[in-house]
């Protein structure tokens, strides 16, 4: 039979976490050495093993702290100034609400945000989709999503609503059903490829304008979905709603679908393809050659692109030295490809800031991290992606200065991914990539949240760790995602492992005065030299 | 009841070390005579056990140094190069109660707790609400609150006990209480400020409906759970309460009967229930131990001082190498020695002229590798090292005056390996060495612990809930997965090749007399961890209360519960997907009535067969069938296999199972009574889905150590397996037995036989072997054959990781160990491994083991140092642990 006697941990120095306390926040201190010693083990595998690493690393830091001390208190008041609040939202299940606004599996929600709660996780994020909401034109059900708002703000957490306009094919969430029908005879208000294949799952960025919708534009459908929202959810809006990330096309990320596929970590993605083949886009495309007195370079996209699973150099286009996309040719195009995307991007977060602005919660824009084939000089995932990024152009000034135009953060995903894990040949480098956006964010003051691209990848907690407390901390991370997965034995205890080396450090100025008395009982002979130098 | 004795000792403290304690060394024990039967061990009240409060390696003591531990007859401290004071821990035992009664005016209704021992007692508790869904805890109506108490977030409650009187044995708490409220239940675990110890239901609270139903977790157990049935409910405490090792005090079988009577009485108004609880508390006797060289003679001078009263011996050896096998040095020995059986050394310590102190001086040659010793009381009571023998590093000392660093660093090393018991343990026992000391932080510290623990049941419930919603895979995944699984074809002997066996019960099961009960409440998860197929007790009544003593094998109504809670737990294991082992006792059978000779050799109930089906062989019970075709089991007729009728009745009840119970296929019991062909027989005819049977019999030894060679061993089993056809498997017991060699012995070369293979029965017929660590006989409370302690995991990582059908013991997934255990099986299954999987092994050296399986999975156990290679294929860790490693390739 099994002892029920548990003793008392002896997490004797690390009282001060207080898991449950319900406002405990995760600051970190900056480069501190409790960092390490509790982050000693990454992926730990259980549960019971992760608490004993606690206690094992509390004794540790019991020594440290003691032997240490007149260190540690000369530069406690540094540290705490130090200490930045990073809060981390966990996302919900895709389909947490789906047909018929019925919350799905809300009895494991119900305890997953408790569970959350517990360790001391700030918020979820929830996606909320235009085809679960909007089911007739003009017509918004919110009754499943009110009840999941209901739920977080009863278990006493931080919502971060994302709105999708897009569909999603895992779980299946189809666009609205009315939308999909305009679509099935006027397949226009879909992107096309060069084969003339159209994307189904958002809608073309050339159509914002056009009255394709009933006699109404995407954006003034758009607009009626943020209000409503708005109105809905105004109870919430400010204290259980703290963001809102406006869903700006494939996936909700501000990209053309250049790759049908989403990228798997670990395989080689290929270059993808340019979007701009739906009759609107070749519009666009005409009007903008003839203005810029080349009408010939307005008839069609890049003849010499490689297809969507082909490395760059099987065509001419993104060859690393005189590829096309280094030619007038070249740059006429990328220019036009990458500033419709900025723009419609102002035009979704310009509608959302103007709807949103008057509350407190921030709104974001989510910029994907299109990381392969950045070592080449062409970039060309991010070029078909309509990021004109080269080695020698940085695309990302623009969706920076963008941003920062409309008072929007930038949600990055792929905060998980390390270059160590990628393929060798892929020549991809999520790193660099990330450093690069976070450099121009930066720079035109344009805060970043973190998200990464899916749990699970090899060394993804550490690698989030790296990023959040680095140089550079962010202030907001959402960790994907809520789901059979996220708590299984394999994931949840290093996630809890994870979510508590990030909230140790607080602890330690606060700490250190009630250590020393208890510490120096224990270890009487501390006063010795040299032992001092062997625990130290 | 015994609780009441343990009260007057506690009253007595001088009676701490009376003679009734524990034996702590047990006897060896045959492994195959004793299987069936519960042995009766001397258990008793009291027990010690040491824990090393710290290890200090001083190089060069201080004063004050000097001054703690002054105590040694020591002059000069300079070549103190070892020291270790361990605290003397006492358990106490006494009871709790829990009451449920009218108050007085008879309207509301009281609940009342209470302890018997002395300390700062708290009650954690909150109630659920009718409607209530999960294990959620609310925090009770104001009104419900006693004076005194806080509320803790914004659940629960906390109000200490008190004594209403000081003449009073009790503490306890009364809460009233509306019975017509909308509370459903009161939850409550108990905790002792003063050692900062919880005492809870199996890390569960302790849960008292107060209505006649209760949803949870949406199988409504009905009105099978009135008032009548919760004193059952609670008496599954008493084995979680008390400690296992300590647990088999004469109370229990008082308080199983008492219940009896409960049971019976259905509508029962209130209730009373006393269980036993035990607590450790640092008695304040310490047992100090220093190691110097005697800087004239160059000798290692050991000093071992306690102030233990009364008379200490010293029970003593000196190891050569890290297998810390005893071994008698050479002389001078201290006054008072006597030389033991030839294997080690008695001293008595004698009395210091300081106070009340006793102690002696070990002088021992410098090339001994360490020192070993237990004490012992008297000759019931023995002091270990929790469950192990003390040990002192000694090689340090061998080293020059002035190379203090590095001999320091060494014995730290060696010290470190020394402590066999988890680390875990050492640290908890560390810090509630000093919890005294600081109430208030282990306050906060145990609401952690507790917050961490209901994080992670909370997880557990979210998990097992989405995974059974997952309805749909993503392509990609399943396409991966197909091409990995070979075709799955079902036969009796291997399941689908990807089985992965629990052993749903233990020695204790039978104790609570609602095992099925609550093993469907744990139905789902145990499924969730990753279980295909489990492993249920014998079903049928038995003159042991454990079943291994069938006596009517139509009556299914047993100390695990009756037919229909059988029956309903066969559906709910089978709702959630696992197949279900019926354990079958095919091999003898008690009686119901004596022959002309007062034999008790004629069985009564639906089988009411004579003398003839019991074999010729065995005097005892004058069987007129035949011999017996296998090793007879002495302590019941064993059944004549070769009758006819015999066999048509056994496969007509086999077929009974499958149909009436839905079991989907057998646990073969002592399968080394019968021959195997009678098995293929029976498996033809009942058809299951899996079979496994035990054939258990003894390793070779040569000298009393474990021979490499095991290949006589598995053959006899390979056997047995070969006459069944192939249609059953059987227990790897080979395997079992090399474990306990390589890991306790740091002998991992063991783990390779000659052709490079696993010695076991794996290593040989990989589908065929079903490997386990432990099993209700081996390990449970009986331990006649316990795996090497702190090491288990060593064992599932190799079990689980490699070919063959893993078998988890009930007790190791109810256990710290459960969350490695669900992390290894799903590796394993993450990576395909079945039971005929391949396995390259790598490296089997002194204190290494290392595979690789199918090429997938990489593997290491031991202490020493394997990383695989990194070749074409990319390896990353995917799990870790005490002494184990295991990779995949990503």
């Amino acid at each position: 039979m099994e002892v029920s006697v548990i003793r008392s941990s002896s997490q004797a120095k690390i009282s001060k976490t207080e898991l449950g306390c319900r406002d405990l926040r995760f600051c970190f201190g900056k480069s501190n050495d409790k960092n390490k010693i509790f982050s000693r083990k990454p992926n730990s595998v259980c549960f019971d093993s992760q608490i004993s690493r606690f206690r094992k690393a509390g004794l540790r830091f019991t020594l440290k702290a003691v032997h240490s001390d007149p260190i540690l208190e000369s530069k406690s008041p540094a540290t705490s100034k130090s200490l930045d609040r990073l809060r981390l939202f966990v996302g919900l299940p895709l389909d947490a609400v789906s047909d018929g606004n019925s919350v799905n599996h809300a009895r494991a929600i119900g305890a997953g945000l408790k569970a959350l709660k517990l360790l001391g996780v700030e918020g979820v994020e929830l996606p909320v989709w235009w085809g679960v909401v909007e089911n007739e034109m003009g017509k918004y059900d919110w009754s499943g999503y009110l009840a999941v708002a209901e739920m977080v703000q009863k278990a006493g957490l931080k919502l971060h609503v994302s709105l999708c306009f897009h569909a999603s094919s895992q779980p299946r969430i189809p666009l609205p059903k009315w939308v999909t029908k305009i679509g099935e005879s006027q397949s226009s208000i879909f992107f096309a490829d060069r084969s003339g294949q159209h994307y189904q799952q958002c809608l073309s960025l050339a159509v914002d304008d056009l009255a394709v919708l009933d006699g109404k534009t995407p954006v003034q459908v758009y607009q009626g979905f943020c209000e409503s929202f708005k109105s809905t959810f105004s109870p919430f809006i400010g204290s259980t709603i703290t963001g809102i990330s406006m869903g700006l096309g494939p996936d909700g990320e501000l990209r053309y679908p250049s790759h049908h596929k989403p990228a798997k970590s670990g395989t080689i993605t290929g270059v993808g393809e340019f979007q701009c083949y739906d009759t609107n886009m070749l519009n666009l495309l005409k009007q903008y050659a003839e203005a810029n007195g080349n009408p010939l370079w307005g008839l069609g996209g890049p003849h010499d692109a490689p297809t969507y699973d082909q490395a760059p150099n099987l065509n001419s286009f993104f060859k690393d030295h005189g590829g096309s996309w280094e030619s007038p040719y070249g740059d006429f195009f990328l220019s036009w490809y990458s500033s419709e995307l900025v723009s419609h991007g102002n035009r979704l977060l310009s509608l959302a800031s103007s709807i949103f602005g008057d509350t407190e919660v921030n709104v974001y824009g989510k910029v994907p991290l299109m990381h392969s084939w950045y070592k080449t000089r062409a970039h060309p995932s991010e070029l078909t992606a309509g990021f004109y990024n080269t080695a020698s152009r940085n695309g990302y000034e623009a969706v920076a200065e963008m941003f920062a135009r409309n008072s929007c953060k930038i949600i990055l995903p792929g905060m998980d991914l390390s270059d160590e894990h990628q393929p060798h040949d892929s020549l991809s480098s999520p790193e660099s990539l990330l450093a690069q956006i976070r450099t121009t964010c930066n720079k035109h003051r344009v805060e970043v949240a973190g998200q990464n691209l899916a749990s699970g990848a090899p060394g993804g907690l550490e690698q989030i760790k790296k990023n959040m407390l680095g140089e550079n901390p962010i202030d907001l991370f959402t960790y994907q995602r809520m789901g059979a997965h996220f708590f299984s034995p394999e994931h949840f205890p290093s996630f809890t492992e994870f979510v508590r080396s990030l909230s140790q450090p607080e602890l330690h100025p606060d700490d250190l005065p009630s250590d020393e008395a208890e510490a120096t009982e224990s270890v009487q002979t501390s006063s010795d030299p040299n032992i001092h130098l062997q625990t130290a | 009841m015994a609780a009441v004795t343990i009260d007057s000792l506690l009253q007595n403290p001088t009676l701490l070390f009376r003679p009734k304690a524990k034996v702590l060394l047990k006897p060896p024990r045959s492994l195959d005579c004793s299987r069936n039967r519960k042995l009766p061990l001397s258990r008793g009240s009291c027990l010690c056990s040491f824990n090393p409060r710290r290890t200090i390696h001083v190089v060069r003591a201080s004063s004050s140094e000097t001054a703690l531990i002054g105590n040694f007859d020591i002059s000069s401290s300079d070549d103190i190069l070892y020291k270790d004071i361990f605290p003397v821990k006492r358990i106490e035992k006494g009871k709790f109660f829990i009451r449920l009664d009218r108050s007085k005016d008879q309207h509301d209704w009281q609940f009342t707790v209470g302890c018997s021992l002395p300390g700062k007692w708290i009650l954690h508790w909150g109630v659920s609400y009718l409607g209530d869904s999960g294990s959620e805890w609310d925090q009770p109506p104001k009104g419900m609150r006693p004076p005194g108490s806080i509320p803790i977030k914004d659940y629960a409650i906390e109000t200490p006990l008190k004594k209403l009187s000081e003449g009073d044995i009790f503490h306890e708490v009364k809460i009233d209480f509306n019975p017509i409220s909308e509370i459903a239940a009161i939850h409550f675990v108990l905790k002792d400020e003063e050692t900062g110890a919880w005492y809870q239901h199996r890390g569960m609270d302790f849960k008292v409906p107060l209505v006649d139903y209760l949803e949870d977790d949406g199988n409504i157990v009905g009105a099978k759970r009135g008032f009548g049935v919760w004193s059952g409910a609670l008496q599954q405490f008493s084995n979680v309460l008390l400690k296992s090792e300590a647990s088999h005090a004469d109370s229990q079988n008082n308080s199983i009967e008492s219940k009896d009577s409960k049971n019976k009485n259905r509508c029962l108004e209130g209730f009373y229930e006393e269980q036993s609880i035990v607590k450790e508390v640092s008695v304040g006797n310490l047992v100090s131990v220093a190691v110097r060289k005697s800087p004239e003679t160059g000798k290692v001078v050991v000093c071992l001082e306690t102030d233990i009263p009364g008379d200490v011996v010293v029970h003593w050896g000196v190891c050569r190498d890290d297998a810390k096998i005893w071994k008698i040095p050479a002389a001078p020995y201290p006054p008072e020695t006597t030389v033991f059986k030839n294997k080690a050394l008695r001293t008595l310590l004698q009395p210091k002229a300081t106070g009340n102190r006793s102690g002696a001086l070990f002088t021992l040659d410098e090339e001994h590798f360490g020192f070993l010793f237990v004490l012992k009381l008297d000759d019931n009571t023995w002091l270990k090292f929790k469950e192990n023998d003390f040990y002192v590093p000694l090689l340090g000392t061998s080293s020059v005056p002035g190379q203090y660093g590095q001999s320091d660093s060494t014995s730290e090393e060696i010290s470190s390996k020394s402590y066999t018991d988890g680390i875990i343990n050492e640290i908890r026992n560390l810090v509630s060495g000093l919890s005294s000391e600081k109430s208030l932080k282990t306050k906060k510290k145990e609401v952690q612990e507790s917050i961490l623990q209901e994080i992670e049941q909370l997880a557990a419930e979210a998990y097992s809930i989405f995974r059974s919603s997952i309805t749909t895979v993503p392509d990609e995944v399943v396409s991966e997965t197909e091409t990995t699984k070979p075709a799955v074809k079902i036969s009796s002997g291997t399941g689908t090749g990807f089985e992965i066996l629990c052993q749903g019960f233990n020695w204790e099961s039978h104790k609570s007399r609602r095992w099925y009960m609550e093993l469907k409440e744990k139905a789902s998860e145990i499924s969730s961890l990753g279980f295909t197929v489990i492993w249920l007790p014998p079903p049928t009544e038995s003159v042991s209360p454990e079943g291994y003593m069938p006596k009517d094998l139509y009556n299914l109504n047993s100390r695990y519960g009756t037919i229909d809670e059988l029956k309903e737990l066969v559906k709910s294991l089978h709702e959630v997907g696992m197949k279900v082992l019926g354990d079958v006792v095919l091999n003898h059978r008690c009686a119901h009535f004596k022959n002309q000779n007062g034999v008790w050799n004629i069985f009564g109930g639906r089988l009411n067969w004579d003398d003839r089906a019991v074999v010729a062989d065995d005097p005892h019970f004058q069987g007129r069938g035949n011999k017996s075709s296998g090793d007879n089991f002495h302590a019941a007729p064993n059944i004549d296999h070769s009758q006819e009728f015999v066999r048509k009745d056994l496969k007509e009840w086999l077929g009974w199972l499958r149909e009436e119970i839905g079991y989907d296929g057998w646990r073969l019991d002592f399968v080394r009574g019968f021959w195997g062909g009678y098995v293929k027989d029976y498996l033809e005819a009942s058809g299951p889905y899996f079979a496994v049977g035990e054939y258990w019999d003894s390793l070779s030894y040569t000298y009393g150590e474990m021979d490499h060679n095991q290949d006589s061993h598995r053959q006899r089993i390979v056997d047995w397996i070969n006459a069944t056809n192939g249609t059953a498997g059987a227990f790897d017991v080979t395997t079992k037995g090399i474990l306990h060699s390589a890991l306790e012995r740091c002998e991992y070369w063991r783990l390779s036989d000659q052709k490079g293979k696993p010695p076991g029965v794996v290593g040989w017929w990989p589908s065929r072997a079903v490997t386990f660590i432990e099993n209700h006989d081996t390990g449970s409370t009986q331990g006649h054959w316990r795996f090497p302690g702190g090491k288990e995991m060593q064992g599932y990582a190799y079990i689980l990781t490699h070919p063959g059908t893993p078998a988890v013991f009930y007790d190791h997934i109810f256990s710290h160990h459960r969350s490695e255990i669900a992390s290894l099986i799903s590796v394993r299954n993450r990576n395909g491994i079945h039971c005929r999987s391949l396995v390259k092994i790598v490296k089997a050296e002194r204190d290494v083991y290392a595979a690789i399986i199918d090429e997938k999975v990489a593997m290491k156990i031991g202490p020493g140092y394997y990383e695989p290679p990194s070749g074409s294929q990319r390896w990353s860790l995917a799990l870790e642990g005490r002494d184990y490693k295991v990779w995949e390739t990503s």
